[in-house]
């Protein structure tokens, strides 16, 4: 048999090699890897305009109609992108002048009268009026719409259109009474005005939207990307033509694929960088990442009523049994602290004096034995009544949730307690949860407050049919204190209720307050001017710009 | 084509209705069994009670499920797969429509990487029997085998985009194109912008099924080369190139050729987790995604055409086979 086809390898190895080189010889424009980056540390104004921003996240952005919006890429475009709202929020979440340049209160602040930035056009040549305003605001409060955070406007009871650039509300005192306007996004009236509000769902400017914002809406490829590109029209009053020419938002389901990206040049944001690879983005001198503090807290729900959850001191005794900071340590690679209640530093007015329950498996132990739980039967798990302390805790499939459960399993175990685990994905944890027999007997998940920490749903005695009212806690001294959240204006009354709300939780332990996660994002160093705070990540979306060597 | 053959595949496609039917009856009834729906996003204390039933009034959620069910038997069988519960309700059709032609040509393009590279390796595989090349060659095509395609693929990425990998192999290690400049392309530069995004995904994907078809082939070849026709076209001085490539292997594809209608399906099922690893903008992110919003409208078509492309592949298998086979005929 001839040698010859055997020899036939070596030619096709060859024409494979040539191939892939042809293919590979351009990696366009990436960028670099490895070596060091022309990053150059004063860069003038006027030298950073241009080039093309990519963002990678791992949600889709769903729409831009802020009526039927809960996500959170959706409602970040809508407000630092696309839109402006009627006033913007500094970092203490207190109302700036947008596009509402200024207000004043009537002597007794029950209305508010209101005058517009004039000369803001739609993306379409249209004049962004009062009238626009009116129409978002009225149909924010249609029920027909569906607006899921209506009760962001609960203290505003009407309007009235002074001229076609000035508008007065009807107010009562509230707390917080601008916030509804730092988030609701201004939408065109000469477009959607006469839509039904039930229709407002389905209608195609979700999908194929004109804005009045810094950016213009370019395309939208499903499960993909959205892209938009400067507005050079935005009125240098609010803010100027973005630095950037175009922003692109890409959907990465895959944190390894986030990373590998990143790392590659092919995407110049993570909005969220996983923990899992902060060591790899640390050792990367392209990649600078970014810690900023949210508003979230990852807790652990006990179901009082499960017999074995009824007692507080059951609930403090749970709490001190398990390991916080070196969850913190394991799964959050040191990102976060210990939580005290449900609000955290990222809030002005969180007092930080407080000092979390500590991890003292031997004092939770001896809780647990002064209400009646000891092993007397020697198995190794407590009992009482000769019922044996055993129980599931769901948790989500993430990693994190795996690991954090595993974790709190061993410790429960150290001290007496048997804890079995079951995994499911929100939607089918959700049914459980919110029932209204609330059919678990503990889970953990993260929960994202409101600045206007409006928590009554969850914690009022008057909405223990809520269905986020897990834990079926009631408490009337709770119940005040959150009252009085919705209306003191004084910022030391209202700091005062503020840590009188953590410590009452604190005391009682409905949930295991986990911790408050540190957030990271992960940024090419060419890509300038990227802060992130409580009020979201792409807050200064607009002052982005690239290095030249990167455009 | 003959007349049998034509009739055969008539029935063929007569059969194939009740059985799409039945996949979208099981995907309907394992969807609803499964706890949650479209509203589980809804876990805010913002969002009332009134606001998750009205939601659930508006996509139909609240009525019986044998209504539900004939809605979208009804809807169907008009061609109208309804909209998406999420991402702002777009018609299904259209999100299908994006999707589609990219996990096409994902799998295609990994197609006939899977046979040609399959099949000139098992060819060699033969022809070398027990030599070097074919020793290495088995090594090499077993470990391939045993490598799950998605794994292959993320250790591709992360080689790629680490510091050490020499610029002059860059790749891309995701998406469809390259965001920043595509459109600024010409048509040429926006083909090989694609191609080279397809490299490490059709990698992911295709190589493990190759080192398949490898073995196969190689199979197929030994058992070829070896009957007494090969033996009488050596003997009348035909040359070996001739003997190999014009009589042994035409015979030795028979079966293989059969293979190809079996292995579209294999590659449309095995896109959802390569897909999701390249963020490669295809159906099966497009159906991972809408599993885990419970976004039923788009779960329903999408198994629907995967459902039908297994059943067209299957068809083209067996048509290939009597075409590739003048001793197969279909009555």
């Amino acid at each position: 048999m001839s040698g010859r086809f055997g020899r036939g390898l070596r030619p096709a190895l060859a024409g494979l090699a040539v191939l892939l080189v042809a293919a590979c010889s351009d990696r366009g424009d990436a960028g670099s890897r490895g070596g060091a980056t022309a990053v150059r540390p004063d860069v003038p104004e006027v030298e950073r305009y241009g080039g093309t921003v990519v963002v990678a996240g791992r949600n889709d952005i769903a729409s831009m109609n802020p009526f039927t919006s809960l996500d959170v890429e959706s409602l970040q475009h809508q407000d630092y992108l696309l839109f402006v709202t009627l006033m913007k929020a500094d970092t203490q979440e207190e109302p700036l002048p947008y596009l509402a340049r200024s207000w004043r209160f009537d002597a007794d602040s029950t209305a508010v009268t209101i005058e517009l930035y004039r000369g803001l056009t739609w993306h379409d040549g249209e004049p962004v009026t009062a009238g626009d305003v009116v129409f978002t605001f009225e149909t924010a409060r249609n029920p027909a719409a569906g607006y899921p955070n209506r009760a962001y406007f609960d203290a505003w009871a009407g309007v009235e259109l002074i001229d076609e650039y000035t508008l007065r509300f009807t107010v009562r005192p509230a707390a917080n009474l601008f916030y509804g306007w730092t988030r609701l996004a201004i939408l065109p009236e000469h477009i959607l005005g006469d839509v039904p509000p039930e229709e407002l769902a389905t209608h195609p400017f979700g999908l194929d939207p004109v804005g009045n914002g810094p950016f213009r809406f370019v395309e939208r490829v499903p499960g993909d990307r959205w892209v938009f590109e400067a507005n050079p029209d935005f009125p240098a009053e609010l803010g100027g033509r973005p630095y950037v020419d175009r922003y692109v938002y890409r959907v990465m389901a895959d944190d390894a694929t986030q990373a590998s990206a990143l790392r590659a040049g092919e995407v110049d944001l993570l909005t969220t960088a996983s923990p899992a690879n902060v060591s790899r983005f640390e050792a990367d001198t392209t990649i600078r990442l970014i810690h900023y503090d949210d508003r979230d807290y990852d807790f652990i729900v006990w179901n009082p009523r499960r017999p074995m959850f009824a007692d507080p001191a059951v609930r403090r005794a749970l709490t001190m049994a398990i390991d916080r900071p070196g969850i913190v340590e394991a799964v959050q690679e040191g990102e976060g602290t210990v939580a005290v209640g449900p609000i955290g530093p990222w809030h002005w007015a969180f007092d930080t004096t407080d000092v979390a329950l500590p991890y003292a498996p031997d004092s939770a132990r001896a809780v647990l034995a002064a209400v009646g739980w000891t092993d007397s039967d020697g198995d190794g798990t407590l009992d009482r009544n000769r019922q044996p302390f055993r129980f599931t805790m769901y948790a989500t499939p993430r990693d994190k949730w795996r690991r954090v459960a595993t974790i709190v399993q061993s410790n429960l175990r150290d001290v007496g307690i048997d804890m079995a685990i079951e995994i499911r994905e929100i939607a089918a944890l959700q049914p459980l949860v919110t029932s209204p027999d609330r059919r678990f007997d503990a889970f953990m998940l993260t929960w994202i407050p409101d600045q206007t920490l409006d928590d009554r749903a969850m914690w009022a005695c008057d909405q223990l049919a809520h269905p986020v009212h897990f834990s079926g806690y009631c408490n009337p001294k709770l119940d005040a204190v959150l009252d009085s959240l919705l209306l003191v204006t004084d910022p030391d009354t209202y700091a005062g209720l503020v840590d009188r709300y953590n410590d009452i939780l604190a005391a009682d332990q409905p949930y295991t307050f986990l911790y408050y996660p540190s957030h990271l994002a992960a940024a090419r160093v060419e890509l300038r001017g990227v802060e992130m705070d409580a009020r979201g990540n792409w807050v200064s979306v607009a002052d982005w710009w690239l290095e030249p060597s990167a455009r | 084509m003959s007349v049998g053959l034509l009739r055969y595949a008539g029935r063929r496609i007569l059969q194939a209705i009740p059985l799409l039917l039945g996949i979208l009856t099981l995907t309907f009834l394992l969807l609803h069994l499964a706890p949650g729906d479209p509203t589980a996003t809804y876990l805010t204390d913002n969002v009332s009670p009134e606001v998750v039933e009205q939601t659930r009034e508006r996509l139909g959620l609240d009525q019986p499920l044998p209504v539900q069910y004939a809605r979208w038997v009804t809807s169907f069988a008009t061609g109208d797969f309804g909209r998406s519960y999420v991402g702002g309700e777009s018609e299904v059709a259209e999100l299908i429509g994006a999707a589609l032609p990219n996990t096409l040509l994902l799998g295609l393009v990994s197609l006939v990487i899977i046979f040609v590279v399959g099949c000139w390796i098992g060819v060699i595989q033969a022809v070398r029997q027990y030599g070097i090349s074919d020793t290495t060659l088995t090594i090499g095509s077993l470990a391939l085998y045993s490598m799950p395609g998605f794994w292959l693929g993320l250790m591709l990425q992360i080689a790629v985009s680490s510091s050490w990998w020499p610029d002059a192999l860059a790749l891309p290690v995701s998406g469809m194109i390259d965001v920043r400049s595509h459109a600024s392309m010409s048509l040429l530069g926006q083909g090989v912008d694609v191609a080279r995004h397809l490299v490490l995904p059709t990698i992911g994907l295709g190589l493990a099924s190759a080192a398949g078809i490898a073995r196969y082939m190689r199979g197929e070849m030994l058992e070829v080369i070896h009957q007494d026709y090969i033996r009488t076209a050596r003997a009348k001085g035909l040359s070996e190139r001739r003997v190999i490539f014009r009589h042994a292997l035409r015979n030795a594809l028979i079966p293989i050729a059969s293979l190809l209608g079996l292995y579209l399906p294999i590659l449309i099922g095995g896109s959802v987790v390569i897909e999701k690893v390249f963020s490669w903008p295809g159906m099966g992110m497009l159906l991972y995604d809408s599993v885990y919003a419970r976004d039923y409208p788009v779960v329903m078509a999408v198994t629907f055409l995967f459902g039908a492309i297994v059943v067209a592949g299957n068809l083209i298998s067996d048509l290939l086979y009597a075409a590739v086979d003048p001793r197969i005929r279909y009555e």
